[in-house]
């Protein structure tokens, strides 16, 4: 949180009002500086059971936000329309912040086809979305 | 960059998939091309219903007072977007507003730092009020308001303060508003208060510090005995 307050501080003047919310680009600053602190030093080389227990954990996290989301939110119905496999790889990346391997090993799926997931899954929702 | 490359690398950079170089690249993309931006800022906004799933979690005590120790030490990075400068108002120092976070995006935007970075000065307070001490009306405390809501507490003599018991500081914004706590202290010690959401502090101003039961009066008004008080002085 100090770093991401921080972070926001020295960019207060990249805000560009004309450009959204500011509580989008909070989020964002604060998004990326969670994920730099995720992934600095806990990238995963090998997974142990722990971690994947942990993994595994993560994906229940995922998924109940999935659920918690209102029904008439057309997001819950976009990400409802996808595929499963594809629907819990990207909830898996935005809502707990997993990189691409890790979603290959939580999901025990190939990393190439867990890319390929997400890149299709990712122009299906943008387009029902919009 | 046609559009569906746009948006597949809008996509990724949402979902947090673009790490190092190829984040800054894009960054740098949406910075430059306003379609990109378009599409991310769009994904950006639906995606933010996931995001209020997740149930709010409270700050760890003296967040606030770690991040605005650093910010003084923390230069800004040059403004890239014109924005129409708010309209300040008088008597309010502008560079002050470091504790709002909020008001410093706005402000500091308006600004338009220059380039290479711009060390802000630390804002002199709007008022300062010495705190007579009830007992034989010598000086217990120091208090400096400031524009941004904080007011900075300086103990000018050791208060005891019995087990269970706290330090609650007040001022006196308006009589129809009553009394308003500034925060709590645990003991008698130099610190820098967030304040909530007050006018301007003003000539006059009552500020008082009442000892009252940890972890702050129950009912939100003073309940314990006055220790300290005094009225506010503009600053020179």
């Amino acid at each position: 949180m100090q770093d991401a307050f921080i972070a926001a501080w020295q960019r207060a003047g990249q805000f560009d009002a004309t450009r959204g919310a500011a509580r989008a680009w909070l989020t964002t600053i604060v998004r990326n500086r969670s994920l730099n602190v995720l992934r600095d030093g806990s990238r995963l080389e090998f997974l142990d059971t722990d971690m994947l227990a942990d993994l595994g954990d993560r994906e229940a996290d995922a998924l109940a936000a999935f659920d918690l989301l209102a029904e008439r939110d057309s997001l819950k119905t976009c990400l409802g329309r996808l595929e499963a496999s594809r629907r819990r790889a990207i909830l898996l990346c935005y809502v707990t912040g997993l990189s691409h391997g890790e979603v290959a090993a939580t999901l025990r799926a190939p990393l190439g086809t867990v890319k390929a997931w997400i890149r299709r899954g990712l122009a299906t929702l943008q387009e029902c979305l919009s | 960059m046609t559009l569906e490359e746009k948006q597949a690398l809008a996509g990724e950079y949402v979902l947090g998939l673009l790490e190092g170089a190829d984040r800054i690249a894009f960054e740098e993309t949406i910075r430059s091309d306003a379609e990109a931006a378009e599409i991310v800022a769009v994904l950006v906004a639906r995606m933010q219903a996931l995001d209020d799933t997740a149930p709010p979690l409270a700050p760890s005590a003296g967040l606030w007072d770690r991040i605005a120790a650093r910010l003084d030490d923390t230069p800004q990075l040059a403004t890239i977007a014109p924005v129409h400068r708010p309209v300040a108002r008088p008597r309010k120092p502008v560079l002050g507003q470091w504790m709002a976070i909020a008001a410093s995006v706005v402000v500091a935007a308006g600004l338009g730092f220059a380039a290479g970075g711009h060390v802000p000065q630390r804002a002199a307070p709007v008022v300062i009020a010495v705190l007579l001490n009830a007992d034989d009306a010598s000086p217990g405390a120091i208090v400096e308001a400031f524009a941004d809501n904080s007011v900075r507490i300086v103990p000018l003599e050791d208060i005891e303060v019995p087990d269970g018991k706290i330090l609650q500081v007040w001022t006196l914004p308006d009589p129809e508003t009553g009394p308003v706590s500034l925060g709590t202290l645990e003991s008698a010690r130099d610190i820098r208060l967030a304040g909530p959401s007050l006018p301007l502090p003003e000539d006059g101003q009552l500020y008082e510090i009442t000892l009252e039961p940890s972890p702050g009066s129950p009912t939100g008004k003073p309940t314990g005995p006055i220790l300290v008080k005094g009225f506010a002085q503009p600053h020179l």
